[in-house]
């Protein structure tokens, strides 16, 4: 294809330079139509009986292919009328009458060749120099939206690298300063889950290029604790493009399991006001235990950004002692929820068959959200400033272990896991029913089914009585607690 | 911040092994990026290879890309390669077949 493009040029310049050739070829023509029969030249045929006075009066063939210019055409001219005394010499009779004809058309071209020189020439020769289409030029340049789009890819590439390792070099600033802490209090320090024996890896484990994984285990008063640095997405450049509009910041999640006997019934939560209200919407046990609307913390001494959610007063006044405040006080823009619970299931599930038949699992746990510092472009010294925060955490495992509720507070929180559940089981109450009826088809059809596939005839008639039988009792049953409801309403 | 400096709070006995977070009960928890992504990559490249339109074909390379900066660590890199194998395959064939430059829609 690029060859044709190369072809095409010389072709161009070829078809502009012939219209120029071909007014010559036409001047020749019109003074060999006299000279005809004198002169046998290839253009004889081509004579034209052209009385256009522009005409120039040429005898001698003139140059091919060759861009006419001024200065040439009239010396040919002088040559022509010069050559004609040297014609006019030998011939007398033809002599006069070439003369007469020649001079006619020197005198009319002298005449007029002044005036109708330039007009003619641009008649003639009008050279428009079109420019070259986009599309066939052979230059970069008309490449320029490829070349944009190569320098977008090429910037998106470098932006992961950098994001990347921007994301990486936090992580490890992160775990470099908490490590020590987390060796001393966990026996196992970093699990991937896939080692066969239970060893500590001692290194993060990176689920994507901005959520790290850490997995630790082996302590008094906790299953475990799973920390998540979910960093913001610098390596993608669309993300990073969005956060320009909309500012968001790194955080680190922390998630302890407990076991059964590690906690005491109660749920509680702090945090940023609006944090606390997008919880109580979102958390299954939060919006059936915390009802009320979220108190601010300023009555136990936390700043008035913070709010605390709690299924009743006595709980708040047991996690809230001094030193807690003392942390939350001194680390305030850097928490963004706390959150223990006793019936954690996570965040509200929308099914699409409505409720879903049975109360979710539940699991004692605590959970802390903190914002890195730096606001979206943290350092890796922004990281050691968390590490009050982690013994925070590590305080709280243990005083959870020791918070207890007292009697009354036990029985306020007893009834309101009993009513929890019954409110579920009423919503679910008409869709349980139906359930356990298509079981029951099922087991009769299942059985039917038996008594037919059943080959031996005796067997069959046994197994149908017997069946019968059933039946029948489940018939008297009902109609006994008919009865005595009916006697109980009397 | 001091514990009881006695007792060491670890526990070789009570450690419990990692089990990722499944997904089945935590659907709102994964991001769907990479996979929406994947699928427009792919859409865009058939569409630049079966229309001959380029822009289709570039936009597809993006597509690509940017499912492979938001994608996991442990998702398949086969499927990575190939949707960048596709993309670029929709480019190289649309220039092969019109080389002429792409015209801006304005």
């Amino acid at each position: 294809m690029r060859r044709a493009h190369l072809l095409l040029i010389p072709a161009l310049l070829v078809l502009l330079a012939l219209p120029v050739s071909r007014g010559r070829y036409n001047d020749d023509f019109d003074d060999g139509e006299d000279i005809a029969d004198f002169d046998d030249n290839d253009f004889a045929e081509f004579e034209d009986m052209n009385d256009d006075p522009a005409a120039e009066a040429e005898t001698a063939p003139p140059p091919r292919a060759s861009p006419s210019s001024q200065p040439e055409e009239e010396e040919d001219e002088d040559e022509a009328t010069v050559e004609l005394d040297d014609g006019l010499d030998g011939f007398e009779d033809s002599e006069t009458q070439d003369q007469d004809i020649y001079s006619k058309y020197d005198q009319e071209e002298f005449e007029v060749t002044g005036d109708m020189e330039k007009p003619g020439h641009s008649m003639k020769d009008p050279l428009i120099i079109h420019t070259v289409p986009a599309h066939l030029q052979n230059s970069w340049e008309s490449y320029y939206m490829e070349i944009l789009m190569v320098t977008g890819l090429l910037a998106y590439i470098m932006n992961y690298l950098i994001g990347k390792n921007k994301n990486s070099r936090l992580a490890q600033a992160w775990f470099n300063s908490h490590r020590e802490l987390l060796e001393s209090n966990f026996a196992l320090v970093g699990d991937d889950g896939t080692s066969k024996d239970a060893v500590s890896t001692g290194k993060l484990n990176q689920e994507n290029e901005h959520i790290y994984n850490l997995w630790c285990s082996g302590r008094v008063c906790c299953e475990g604790m799973l920390i998540q640095l979910k960093f913001l997405k610098r390596q993608d450049l669309l993300n990073v493009l969005a956060r320009m509009m909309r500012p968001a910041g790194d955080q680190v999640q922390i998630k302890v399991t407990l076991n059964e006997d590690d906690m005491d019934t109660f749920v509680f939560a702090v945090g940023t006001k609006k944090t606390m209200a997008k919880l109580q919407k979102e958390m299954q046990d939060l919006s059936e235990f915390c009802g009320d609307k979220p108190k601010s913390g300023a009555k136990y001494g936390l700043p008035d950004s913070l709010s605390i959610l709690s299924e009743m007063g006595e709980v708040t006044d047991g996690v809230m002692d001094n030193k807690m405040v003392h942390y939350i006080t001194n680390h305030a823009e850097k928490i963004e929820s706390i959150h223990f619970s006793d019936q954690f299931s996570g965040p509200k599930v929308m099914q699409e068959e409505g409720q879903p038949l049975k109360l979710p699992e539940t699991k004692k746990t605590l959970l802390f959200t903190f914002n890195v510092p730096g606001k979206g472009n943290p350092s890796p010294k922004d990281m050691d400033s968390l590490l009050p925060l982690m013994n925070m955490v590590i305080y709280s495992i243990d005083k959870v272990k020791k918070l207890r509720l007292n009697r009354e507070g036990k029985m306020k929180a007893d009834r309101n896991r009993a009513r929890v559940e019954e409110n579920f089981l009423k919503q679910t109450h008409a869709q349980r029913q139906e359930a356990a009826q298509t079981r029951r088809e099922e087991k009769k059809r299942a059985e039917k089914e038996r008594i037919m596939n059943e080959e031996d005839p005796e067997r069959q008639r046994r197994l149908e009585e017997a069946a019968q039988r059933r039946d029948q009792k489940k018939i008297e049953k009902k109609q006994m607690k008919m009865k005595q409801i009916k006697v109980k309403a009397m | 911040m001091s514990f009881n400096n006695m007792s060491d709070p670890r526990r070789q006995t009570k450690i419990l092994r990692y089990k990722a977070p499944s997904t089945d009960t935590n659907p709102t928890l994964e991001d769907p990026t990479p996979d929406y992504m994947n699928l427009l990559g792919m859409i865009f490249s058939m569409c630049g290879l079966m229309l001959k339109l380029k822009w289709c074909a570039w936009i597809a390379v993006y597509c690509s890309f940017i499912s492979f900066a938001n994608s996991r660590s442990s998702e398949d890199t086969k499927q990575m390669m190939s949707s960048f194998m596709l993309s670029i395959s929709a480019v190289v064939m649309s220039y092969l077949q019109n080389p002429q430059p792409m015209s801006p829609p304005w």
